[in-house]
Formats: C-alpha cells, sequence, structure tokens
C-alpha cells in the first residue's frame, strides 16, 4: 500500500480531524513567521563600538526617535549625531507607549535606541512623560495626570530606571509643565509639579541611586500673570523652590530658544533669548543651588524661510557654533547644551522642520556640516 | 432552493456595494460635480483668501495696514473673472493650511510654494509663480548652465538653498568655487561687482534685484523647482476649474506678466 505524502489531500484530511494537531501547526507556522520576521527583516546589527570626537564635550542635541520604527534609521540617526562630533542626546520616552497596561512593560523600542546609542558612545538623558489612558480619567488630554498618580509615574519611571541601570543616568520628569497644554489642558501649578518630584524622585533613586533626575524643562514664556495658558518660567521656577523643589531633582532641565536674537544678546527678564538661560541660573544661585548643574535639554534657532521667528540660515549657523562655544567657555554650570532636534522620521510640515539638522532622508543640512567642522576644530565663520 | 437564495443576498450585497462605491461618481456623471467651497463662496457672493501680508513684494502691508502687493493684486483679477468680491484674510504663514482645512478661509494666496506632501488634504491649482533656486550670470557671460561651472568661482547665501544645491554640485564637480555671504543680495552684489562668476538665488530675489536694475539673467531652469501656487480644499474641484482657467487666461492676456513688471521686474530668461 502506498504511503500518503505528508500534503496529500488524504493527510490533510486526517490532520485537520485532529484539532490538537493542527493547533501545534498553527502555533509554530506563527512562531516561524515572528522569528523571521524580528531576524530577517528589522534587526540591524550594533556594529563595533565608537567614540565620539569632539573638540566641545557640552554639544549635544534633541533626537526624536519615539516614532521611527525602522531600526536601520534608528542606528543611522544615531550615527549621523556621532559623526557630527555631539556626545549627548535627549529623548523622549513616553510613558504610554512602553506601558500601556498597568505593570505590563514593552521596553522593544527603548532597548533598541539605547543599545545603538550606547555603541555610538553617546550619553542619553531620557525624557519621560505623557501618561497611558489607564492613568488618566477619561476624556482628560493625553497630558493629564492626577495627582493620585503620580505614583504609578513614579513606578515607571523607577522601572525605567532599573532597567537602563548602567546605561541611562539622567532622567527628566515631565516636559514644560509651565504650559497648560502641557499640564494636561490645566492652569500650570507649579506646586502640583514639585509634588510630583517629591513622589516620583525618591522612587527613582531606590531603583537606581546612580540616575541623576532633571527637573523644570520650563517653556521659556513672557506670559503675563493673568494668564491660563502658560506661566511666566522664571515665576514657575521660583515657586517651585519655595515649594521645596530643591531636595528632590539633581539638575535643573532649561529650554533656551534663540528665536530672532543673537546667542550674545544680553539675558532680560522681558525678552525671550538663549541667555535666558543665566535668570534661571541666578534663581538656582539665589535658592542656595548653586553647587547643582543645569542641562539645557531643548534650544537653538529656526531657518524657516517665513516664519516670525526665524533666522537667515547663515545666522543659525552662526548662533548655534556661538551657542556651544558659550556653553563650553562661559557656563561652568552647564553640563551639555542639546539643540531641538536632530532629525523627524517624517516632514511636520510647518515650520518645525526648519529646526532640523538633517532632511527627513538623512541628507545632511548646511548646519551639520558646519557644525561638524566646528567639532572637529576646523571652523571659522566665512569672511565675504 | 437554500443554494439559490444565498446566491441571491450575496448577489443583493454586491449590487448595494457597487452602488455604493459608484454613487459618487455616478452623481458627478449625471448631474456634474458638487464643490461645497464653490457654491457657499458664489451664495455668498465674497470669495475669503487666507495671506500672511509679510512677504513683500508679494504680500504685505501698505502704510494705511491695508494688504498690498503680486498675490493681493491676483487674488482681485481671479475674484473679478469669477464674478466674486475678494476679501483678504491676514493670518500666519503657518496657519495658512490649517484655516483652509478649517474651512475659516476658501483659498490661500501668499507666495504658497507647492508641497506634494500636502496633496492629501489641500487641491493646488497651476502654479503662478517659480521661486526656485536659479543660476544666475550677468548679461553676457560665457556660462550657459551649471555644465559650465566646473573651475568658477559661485556666490551663495551661507547655509540656504543654492548653498545646498552648491554643496550637491560640489560633490560631482570639486573643482566649482563656493563663495558664501550672510544674504542672497550680498551675493548678487558680488556677481554685480564682479567678484564670483556666478550665483545661486531664490527666483524672487533675482527678479527683485532685476527689477531695481541689475544686469543679471537666470540661466536654465530653476535648479529646484519651488512654484508658487493656489491652495484650495481638496473636494474644491469646481474652484480649482475656475482658478486654473482664469490663472490661463490672465496669463494669455499677459496680466501675470505685468503684476511681475510692476511688482518685481520685467527681465526674461534666457
Amino acid at each position: 500500500m502506498q504511503e500518503d505524502s505528508p500534503l496529500s489531500p488524504r493527510s490533510f484530511q486526517r490532520l485537520t480531524k485532529r484539532p490538537l494537531l493542527l493547533g501545534a501547526a498553527s502555533l509554530l507556522f506563527v512562531l516561524a513567521a515572528v522569528v523571521a520576521y524580528r531576524f530577517t527583516s528589522t534587526s540591524v546589527p550594533l556594529g563595533p563600538q565608537q567614540r565620539v570626537q569632539t573638540i566641545n564635550p557640552k554639544m549635544g542635541v534633541h533626537t526624536r526617535l519615539t516614532d521611527e520604527a525602522e531600526p536601520w534609521k534608528i542606528k543611522r540617526t544615531l550615527e549621523m549625531v556621532r559623526e557630527m562630533g555631539a556626545p549627548w542626546i535627549v529623548e523622549y520616552f513616553p510613558w504610554a507607549y512602553y506601558e500601556p497596561r498597568p505593570g505590563r512593560f514593552d521596553w522593544e523600542h527603548p532597548d533598541l535606541v539605547i543599545q545603538h546609542a550606547a555603541r555610538q558612545g553617546l550619553t542619553v538623558i531620557a525624557r519621560l512623560g505623557f501618561p497611558p489612558e489607564w492613568a488618566r480619567p477619561p476624556e482628560t488630554s493625553d497630558l493629564y495626570l492626577d495627582e493620585d498618580q503620580y505614583a504609578a509615574f513614579g513606578a515607571f519611571a523607577a522601572a525605567f530606571a532599573q532597567r537602563y541601570q548602567g546605561q541611562v543616568t539622567y532622567m527628566i520628569l515631565w516636559n514644560e509643565p509651565n504650559l497648560s497644554l502641557e499640564w494636561g489642558g490645566r492652569p500650570p501649578d507649579p506646586e502640583s509639579y514639585v509634588e510630583m518630584l517629591r513622589v516620583v524622585y525618591p522612587m527613582v533613586k531606590q531603583a537606581n541611586p546612580d540616575m541623576q533626575v532633571l527637573a523644570g524643562a520650563l517653556a521659556p514664556t513672557l506670559a503675563p500673570p493673568d494668564s491660563h495658558e502658560a506661566m511666566n518660567d522664571l515665576v514657575f521656577l521660583q515657586r517651585m523652590y519655595e515649594a521645596g523643589a530643591a531636595p528632590y531633582f539633581d539638575v535643573l532641565a532649561i529650554h533656551a530658544y534663540g528665536w530672532g536674537f543673537d546667542a550674545d544678546d544680553p539675558a532680560d527678564p522681558s525678552v525671550v533669548n538663549f541667555r535666558r538661560a543665566e535668570l534661571l541660573r541666578a534663581i538656582m544661585v539665589e535658592n542656595g543651588d548653586a553647587a547643582k548643574p543645569a542641562m539645557i535639554t531643548e534650544g537653538g534657532w529656526n531657518d524657516h524661510p517665513r516664519w516670525t521667528r526665524a533666522v537667515r540660515p547663515g545666522r543659525r549657523v552662526e548662533n548655534t557654533i556661538r551657542a556651544y562655544e558659550i556653553a563650553r567657555n562661559e557656563w561652568p554650570w552647564l553640563a551639555s547644551l542639546c539643540l531641538w532636534v536632530f532629525r523627524f522620521p517624517w516632514d511636520q510640515k510647518t515650520y518645525q522642520d526648519y529646526f532640523t539638522f538633517v532632511a527627513t532622508d538623512f541628507e545632511p543640512k548646511p548646519i551639520y556640516l558646519e557644525v561638524q567642522r566646528y567639532a572637529r576644530g576646523e571652523w571659522e565663520a566665512p569672511t565675504p | 432552493m437554500r443554494r439559490l437564495s444565498w446566491r441571491l443576498v450575496f448577489l443583493a450585497a454586491l449590487l448595494v456595494g457597487l452602488m455604493a462605491f459608484a454613487g459618487s461618481r455616478l452623481r458627478t456623471v449625471l448631474f456634474g460635480p458638487t464643490d461645497a467651497t464653490w457654491q457657499a463662496l458664489q451664495e455668498r457672493g465674497v470669495w475669503r483668501v487666507g495671506m500672511d501680508p509679510s512677504f513683500p513684494p508679494f504680500d504685505f502691508l501698505d502704510e494705511t495696514g491695508q494688504p498690498v502687493g503680486y498675490d493681493v493684486d491676483l487674488a482681485e483679477a481671479l475674484a473679478a473673472e469669477m464674478g466674486v468680491d475678494v476679501q483678504i484674510v491676514a493670518l500666519g504663514f503657518d496657519s495658512l493650511i490649517d484655516a483652509l482645512r478649517d474651512g475659516k478661509v476658501d483659498s490661500v494666496i501668499s507666495a504658497l510654494p507647492f508641497d506634494p506632501r500636502l496633496t492629501k488634504d489641500v487641491r493646488y491649482s497651476e502654479s503662478y509663480f517659480e521661486a526656485g533656486v536659479r543660476l544666475v550670470t550677468p548679461i553676457g557671460s560665457p556660462i550657459a548652465g551649471i555644465e559650465d561651472l566646473p573651475g568658477r568661482r559661485v556666490a551663495v547665501e551661507w547655509g540656504g538653498a543654492g548653498d545646498v544645491q552648491l554643496r550637491r554640485l560640489q560633490k560631482e564637480e570639486p573643482t566649482i568655487e563656493r563663495a558664501t555671504f550672510q544674504t542672497q543680495e550680498e551675493a548678487l552684489a558680488a556677481l554685480e561687482r564682479g567678484e564670483v562668476d556666478a550665483a545661486l538665488v531664490d527666483g524672487v530675489t533675482l527678479a527683485l534685484a532685476q527689477g531695481q536694475g541689475a544686469a543679471l539673467q537666470a540661466v536654465g531652469p530653476a535648479l529646484d523647482s519651488v512654484p508658487y501656487v493656489i491652495a484650495m480644499p481638496v473636494d474644491a474641484v469646481l474652484l480649482e476649474q475656475q482658478v486654473n482657467e482664469n490663472l490661463t487666461k490672465l496669463r494669455k492676456r499677459g496680466f501675470l506678466q505685468r503684476l511681475k513688471d510692476q511688482w518685481l521686474s520685467g527681465h526674461e530668461t534666457r
């Protein structure tokens, strides 16, 4: 009697009569597909350990890899940051992405970013925020967090700190809490933000004592006192200190945009410019926090041809390099200067595209090439 | 019998699906295209045009605060052809497309470059002005195109769109010498003084210099096409038709050239 081949109709019929066998075969097929997908379509080798070559160890950029799905693009971005000569990056890790259900973490994407950054010799400043839906009341904005959920945020931050111990040593808690938009649509509330620090900071430290916690990351703004949309950053920081914030952060995160002003334009409380960072530093000193460093985690200039706060491309280059020089030579209290923004995964189709150093297709803009020359010690301002 | 009823159900579902799919197309075939924007502006008798009045000579405010410029004149001429009045709605450049999407304006005329990334969201007219980077030489120069640039000294605005183009050209032809200036105007001034052989600047800067009497010419096509267009809601098929027909009419009548002469310059491209 001739035996049926494994794929003959008769053996298929026999197979379909055995649900257990069929289930096992399906499971094997799915597993094989997953393995094939993970190892053939998306994975890229980390490559050899690299080191950033630069004349200015404070140089940094804010990358935007949060929504970058393709591993080779993550790697290429970080390679180009290194090749530009910037040893620091700020990257955003939204809580909602990585803890979709309470206590259930998905670290796949952050693992990828952090491993590639480490391999390129970059120091990561991790920005945390963006609560998941389960952590906020229904019908609230994506950035809303009640005080009774601060411990849940703390648990996420602690889990992050523990997982990346030895790989990530800087963490920013929340972003621009002095804007209503970033504070869940509510009026900015420095005392409540300090309460967040009071809850989260010890949880992070317990999980990873080496983690340096950054606070503030305030939006530079001249909002009037009666505004519900924003609170003046200088006022907000002072109120943070008055609410007892000092023991609950290790580094002040500063946002320093130049808008239409040059990097050397003097600080003035009535102006938003790059040196406004000095006013925030003065508040730290006045409140007995002089020993604590600061980091600029966002900032820079924009060269959109039409946006009212933009400058010409050449002025952007000069100011960017001057800003790195100020950080290196004039501000000993500043540990790093990370400018917004290295590259977007896709075009924003707004003036935001003109903050980038590299186009979405990785073509370096002139500012990238000029900053690279600066980091190599080869740069000089052109003289016509 | 049972098989027959399943077939009937299947056929009925197929028919309903086809009708739903073809419904809008069928309506268009039977009754012509519909366009809520066009219908509303005709009923209103006013064409609401969004504009950022901060980009002379295309869009700016005169001493009385009234919007003036190339785009204002163009909007008025098009409105006259369509038999409606025009209302200029002043907006920030970054709000123009949002205002169009939200129905706050019917169109945007604001030296707006065509953006292929937005074609799912908005409908664009034909181009009425080319503002891309041009290779510029003195009138009478032997340079006839980018193929003549090796060994030449070329002026650009440092870090600007011309600089991006020149750096690309230098990858192919490293003998092209790059001379950088703080502005495009300074690059053209150096060209006029004979300090460089050519310049790469955008079409607006060139036209303005020509309008002020500079004996300069554009050589060859734009190196990166930046056509200025009129944006409309994505479903405004009739309005688009009207705008394009009237743009053609105005071009044939020489109106667009007169606008260029009035607000920019009149030198022809070789």
